[in-house]
């Protein structure tokens, strides 16, 4: 345990970028004094955060060193503290903390940097980094914060900033009631981290992720406590039983909700109606991976539920493989990341239920780097085809962007999980760890790995589309659209630089603009493809930090597993004593993860690769291959030379959830407030008693005065006249006994 | 030189709550005189403003210089016989409870005054006078601790309100003006007569009556007056009734939205800050001391009141077509999360109650002045007529957006911290059975937590319709951005949402003393049910946590 004053200037710089470019932007409305603004704090952050995980310059060795403190801390202040509750603002860079800031600090400033590019020419390019700036800060508070409730914070204020953002283009319709929608299910699935923080807050009377004293107080860790605690067995009723699976269960509505899982995903796909590079750094490499984070920052916690597991993997699963199927038939270039993203994310939560942590992390990792590829090289597509997203208008696009063209190949083979590529190496240790899965009661295990093998197949063939669509074939850009198309989505608001004209400004009604006779598309500027050639090189290169021992037979150091190991918590047998417990010892429990301890958790993990298991993966490995490879020649055949062929209509809707969830849940609910509650019970009935009441009294009164007073007013008046006389009278007597 | 000054400061610390409450009352006599003998109407804001500026500038000593607690707990104790032959005394205090609550209504009472700059036609001297006498009984209440003069000040503070909202209101401020006052008036009475047979109580026991606060608590807690149970249950809820109408508590909560649409902006932003507060108020200050085991057996019954309250304001708040009306509904929400944390009668739930109070009166007085800027620009509050404001409005825009945000209880914004107390309160709570199939205050709470997303819905859909999207409807095509005036109007409240929402330790610091003393003297006095209390809370902990 260190403490490092420097953490907190992680998360203030963008802080500070974004109040600058909020007072001080928002008067100069200069572009480059905005833009130089938000870099340089997300490069401070950068630096910054690169120093602390690898002990550049400072005093000791990094957060992600071996030798290197378990976790820097910098406490601030403490933020609430009543009764026995306490929570500080303080930060913590453990190993996890560490590789999440180091990315998200290293991909947002690529992303920041081609923003720049992207958004120039837009009325609100000040407001647009204030917001991307806080949401940095956002982000970074979350994945540094040191306890629950701070986290807590980091994870509304995402939501807020994500909320801003997707409603950035105020006059259009569908951004706003995207921009709504996605804070609301947001907020569905905060209920359950706030109630979750509440049980462990009662379980363990603390919220801390770390032990650590403050001011001479200890503040104990509660994930160290629930680490220590038996694990409970696999059953469905532990899951309203208040206990550990409570717990996990509670946080995964979070998870569900943040990352876009059923039944809570529907609001990421529409959030595209934000701008593309929000869709790149939000909605597909931070943001939406924070439940993953959770998840995995709460190993000890989810380790300990069985049956929580079990149902995050299942989850993770049919969000998968439900996704990768709206992907294949969707026309706008950026609803078909948005669900490849959505089938991602599912591809992380199926590792975390399957206990393997890493895998999911090294996941989001080089999700985040070929995702956020992908997402910018579509945005460059957009940016160089005039704002249109319609791939139905594509093709031949290689021929004008070479740049853009093969750096999203290159995010394309990481994605779809060919050999060398990212993506090969952390979706292939999923479906290996899935398939070996020790804590899937039987046959699941076989079951979750088909369907992620299908799911395989499938992403391969929707990325393939997307790709021949864009890039190859005939040039469409001035056909007419099949049909009237069901997407709405172009960036309007943002005024093309090289082709500025009125038909762009702002009070401008149309969404579809017809391209000019003499259009071309062109090469972007260079802000924005050297942030897509840097990817490229990442997507391509990123994933070698962590190869599977059975894969490289040893010879490449898997420093990524070995860099994680000490943060997923070994359950019961933790070298603390344990604590006093009313249950069974630790010992005697059957620990599902004892099986797969070598895997996960030894010091020495080479020997504990059996050659049994090292056979399997690699023939699994082949398989995933040759899978990925079928589904790229599906693709190719399927839309290669048709690239316009027809895909069943409930796939083109969605599988209509978005109809349901309207039909069956939201529109009764107004439904039953606006004519039950409101209408029915509060001015009907209790209104009309008390009307009733008084109209009882007013006739009654009529019957025996026989003397109307008339006006209500003077009847106000009366009472004012009784008070005063009432008033009066004490006084008159007080006067007089004093006197 | 010194010795004059410290004799000056000392007659004003002495004093310190007298001269709170008189100064708006010497205001309403300036207004007047000034009204009679200049005749300049546009005088009268400044002469009302300045009152209660200084008003508050006074009101700060309190923080300053707290002086000596007395044996009572209470600071700036003042306590002078007024009417001896009934025993009663003009005895005021302020202690951590009230202490905010005193602030809070001297820092409202400027900005209402500002927020209706341009606003009031006709009338100007009577709205003035009302305003400051208003403030005065405000004042009163929080103060008082003889329950004589508190019921005086109580009553009092109807009568300012009931004309603000009959003669400057809008469209059918008659009928929202006569509910308000026959509702509220109607609840007090019984409090009246709990408190006449108190003294009468206190005489039998005793043989001296008394209306004392201070007296009653202490003879109360030592023994020397004891209720029977009916005789508890009556006084209780003769109290509580009339402090539930006011915060308003579900069901008795139909007065509060036609009031709050028909009062103009200042008399909502009152209501909301600091009117709806004497209720939540008076229940901890009166009915949790006086009648400890009374306020123990009904807490299921507020604490299921309170929950229907938050959803069933929410709901109803959703579907509203006006927007002053809908934020009304909000409060009814909010104010259910008050009750809610103070009958859960732990610690964390009854500071983070006192908190709400305070959060949601910077926040909720917030919303209706936002409200009331729309309204003097177009003369209407219906949802429908707005749309797209963020474009030719951006700065109010930016106010509206962090003012809701504190309102649906964004974290590092005053809402969450209240309502986070509140509930991580009630989910620790013994106010309610652990029977063999549920932990009622979980599910209480997780509820209660249900209300949090509803808020999040009917803001944030009530700023997409009127905030966001085109202009639709021409008359908004060249509405005016904020001036400078509303701008800083705006600005101390964002100020404090932001400075309560990140470092809410002076205001939890100041109120902890009081409130754990008013928690301890429910569960203290519980006796037998304390044992048997935990030895369910153990039951629910070991079902919980095996480890426990």
């Amino acid at each position: 345990m260190t403490e490092n004053n420097l953490l907190s200037l992680i998360i203030f710089a963008p802080l500070a970028g974004a109040v600058i470019n909020w007072l001080i932007g928002g008067r100069l409305k200069n572009e480059t004094f905005s833009g130089l603004v938000a870099c340089g704090t997300i490069a401070i952050s950068t630096i910054v955060a690169f120093m602390i995980a690898f002990g550049i310059g400072t005093l000791h060795l990094g957060a992600l060193q071996d030798g290197g403190p378990a976790v820097v801390l910098d406490h601030l202040w403490t933020w609430i503290q009543v009764g026995g509750f306490r929570a500080d603002f303080g930060l913590g860079m453990d190993r996890l903390s560490g590789i999440y800031a180091c990315f998200i600090t290293f991909v947002g400033l690529l992303i920041h940097v081609f923003a720049t590019g992207y958004m120039h020419g837009d009325k609100g390019f000040y407001r647009f980094f204030a917001y991307l700036n806080l949401f940095m800060f956002s982000m970074l508070t979350l994945v540094l914060a040191d306890n629950f409730l701070l986290m807590f914070v980091g994870w509304e204020g995402v939501g807020l900033c994500s909320y801003l953002l997707i409603g950035f283009y105020l006059k259009k319709d569908e951004a706003r009631e995207a921009a709504k929608k996605a804070f609301v299910m947001n907020r569905i699935g905060d209920w359950g981290v706030l109630i979750g923080i509440f049980l462990i807050f009662g379980l363990t009377g603390t919220i801390s992720f770390y032990d650590k004293s403050v001011d001479g107080v200890q503040v104990a860790s509660a994930l160290n406590i629930f680490a220590r605690l038996a694990q409970e067995p696999f059953a469905w009723g532990a899951i309203f039983a208040g206990g550990i699976t409570s717990v996990a269960v509670l946080l995964f509505i979070g998870a569900t909700g943040k990352s876009a899982q059923i039944p809570l995903f529907t609001w990421l796909p529409d959030a595209m109606a934000g701008p593309t590079p929000v869709s790149a750094l939000i909605h597909a490499a931070t943001m939406v991976t924070a439940g993953v984070y959770m998840v995995v920052r709460c190993n000890a916690i989810f380790q300990n539920a069985p049956t929580a597991m079990f149902i995050v993997a299942m989850i993770g699963a049919a969000t998968a493989i439900f996704a990768a199927t709206i992907g294949l038939a969707q026309n706008d270039i950026k609803k078909v990341l948005a669900y490849s993203t959505v089938s991602q994310l599912g591809y992380m939560f199926l590792a975390c239920g399957v206990g393997a942590f890493i895998a999911a992390i090294f996941h989001v990792m080089t999700h985040a780097f070929f995702k956020a590829l992908l997402f910018l090289g579509s945005g460059s597509v957009i940016h160089g085809m005039h704002h249109e997203q319609d791939m139905r208008k594509m093709g031949n696009l290689r021929k004008y962007m070479p740049i853009t063209f093969i750096s999203m190949m290159m995010g394309w083979l990481a994605i779809c999980g060919i050999p060398i590529w990212a993506g090969f190496f952390s979706k292939d240790e999923i479906l290996y760890k899935t398939f070996a899965a020790p804590n899937l009661p039987e046959p699941w295990n076989y079951v979750l790995w088909i369907v992620g093998l299908i799911t395989a197949v499938l992403t391969a063939v929707y990325m393939t589309r997307m790709m021949w669509m864009t890039f190859f074939g005939t040039e469409r850009f001035h056909d007419a659209l099949p049909e009237e198309g069901l997407i709405d989505g172009s960036d309007e608001d943002v005024v093309d630089h090289a082709h500025a004209s009125e038909e762009h400004g702002d009070d401008e009604e149309e969404h579809h603009h017809a391209l000019p006779a003499d259009f071309k598309p062109h090469e972007s500027p260079w802000t924005m493809t050297v942030p897509l050639i840097i990817l490229a090189v990442l997507s391509t290169a990123g994933g070698l930090v962590g190869v599977p021992y059975a894969l490289s037979n040893g010879a490449i150091p898997n420093v990524f597993e070995h860099t994680l190991e000490p943060v997923i918590a070994k359950i019961g047998q933790d070298s603390h004593a344990p604590i006093q417990t009313e249950n069974k010892a630790p010992a005697e429990v059957k620990h599902f993860y004892a099986a797969a301890a070598p895997a996960t958790g030894t010091e020495d993990g080479h020997a504990a690769h059996s050659p049994e298991e090292i056979r399997n993966e690699r023939l699994l490995a082949g398989l995933s291959v040759l899978l990925a490879l079928s589904g790229i020649g599906i693709g190719i055949i399927l839309f290669g030379k048709t690239p316009l062929r027809k895909v069943p209509r409930i796939l083109e809707q969605k599988w209509r959830v978005d109809e349901f969830y309207n039909g069956y849940i939201v529109d009764p609910i107004t439904r039953i407030s606006r004519e039950g509650l409101w209408k029915g019970f509060d001015v009907g009935f209790i209104d009309g008693i008390v009307n009733g009441v008084g109209h009882f009294v007013a006739e009654f009164g009529n019957l025996v005065r026989q003397v109307q007073v008339g006006f209500v007013r003077s009847y106000a008046a009366f009472i004012m006249l009784g008070a005063i006389v009432v008033i009066g009278y004490f006084i008159y007597f007080g006067l007089k006994l004093i006197g | 030189m010194a010795a004059p000054t410290n004799k000056k400061m000392d007659f004003i610390t002495e004093n310190l709550l007298t001269i709170l409450i008189l100064l708006p009352v010497f205001g309403a006599l300036a207004t007047l005189g000034h009204q009679m003998f200049w005749k300049q109407e546009s005088h009268l804001k400044w002469v009302t403003l300045g009152f209660t500026l200084v008003n508050f500038l006074v009101s700060l000593l309190l923080l300053a210089n707290k002086g000596a607690a007395t044996a009572s707990g209470f600071f700036f104790e003042q306590n002078t016989p007024w009417i001896r032959a009934i025993n009663t005394n003009y005895h005021v205090g302020v202690d951590g409870l009230s202490l905010w609550l005193v602030i809070l209504t001297t820092f409202i009472m400027p900005i209402a005054v500002i927020s209706s700059w341009n606003a009031v036609e006709k009338r100007p001297a009577a709205f003035y006078i009302f305003i400051l006498l208003l403030e005065s009984a405000m004042l009163g209440v929080f103060v008082s601790l003889d329950l004589l003069v508190f019921y005086l000040f109580f009553e009092a503070s109807l009568v300012p309100m009931f004309f603000l909202i009959g003669i400057w209101g809008g469209e059918n401020r008659i009928y929202a003006a006569v509910k308000f006052f026959i509702f509220t008036a109607l609840g007090s009475l019984l409090m009246l007569a709990a408190i006449i047979a108190l003294y009468y109580l206190h005489t039998d026991a005793t043989g001296v009556g008394s209306f004392d606060y201070v007296t009653l608590l202490n003879s109360i807690r030592l023994g020397n007056l004891t209720f029977a149970a009916s005789t508890g249950t009556f006084l209780f809820l003769a109290f509580a009734l009339a402090f539930a109408i006011k915060v308003p508590l579900f069901p008795f909560h139909t007065w509060l939205p036609d009031a709050h649409t028909e009062a103009p902006t200042a008399g909502s932003v009152i209501l909301a800050a600091v009117l709806l507060k004497m209720g939540t108020y008076g229940l901890m200050r009166f009915c949790f001391t006086l009648f400890p085991d009374a306020s123990r057996e009904f807490a299921p019954v507020f604490i299921v009141l309170a929950i229907i309250g938050i959803i069933y304001g929410a709901l109803v708040a959703m579907v509203q077509p006006d927007v002053k009306r809908l934020v009304a509904y909000s409060s009814v929400a909010h104010m259910g999360f008050v009750i809610l944390g103070m009958f859960s009668f732990t610690e964390m739930g009854m500071q983070g109650a006192v908190f709400q109070m305070l959060a949601h009166g910077v926040s909720t007085g917030a919303l209706f002045l936002l409200v009331g800027f729309i309204y003097e620009r177009r003369h209407t509050r219906a949802i429908s007529e707005f749309g797209g404001l963020a474009n030719v409005m951006p700065i109010y825009a930016t106010i509206f957006v962090i003012t809701a945000m504190s309102s649906v209880g964004l974290p590092f914004l005053n809402g969450f911290v209240g309502e986070f107390l509140i509930m991580v309160g009630m989910w620790q709570s013994q106010a309610l059975a652990v029977t063999a199939t549920a932990n009622w205050n979980y599910i209480a709470t997780m509820a209660a937590g249900m209300g949090v997303i509803f808020a999040a819905v009917y803001l944030l859909w009530m700023m997409q319709r009127v905030l966001f999207g085109k202009v639709s409807n021409p008359k908004n095509k060249n509405l005016a951005d904020l001036s400078y005036r509303e701008i800083g109007l705006m600005v101390p409240l964002l100020i404090l949402m932001v400075l309560m929402g990140v470092y809410p330790k002076p205001f939890l610091d100041a109120t902890r003393e009081s409130v754990v003393s008013i928690q301890k003297g429910i569960m203290e006095q519980a006796g037998g049910t304390v044992a048997q209390d935990s030895k369910a809370g153990e039951h629910a902990a070991a079902k919980a946590a095996p480890h426990n």
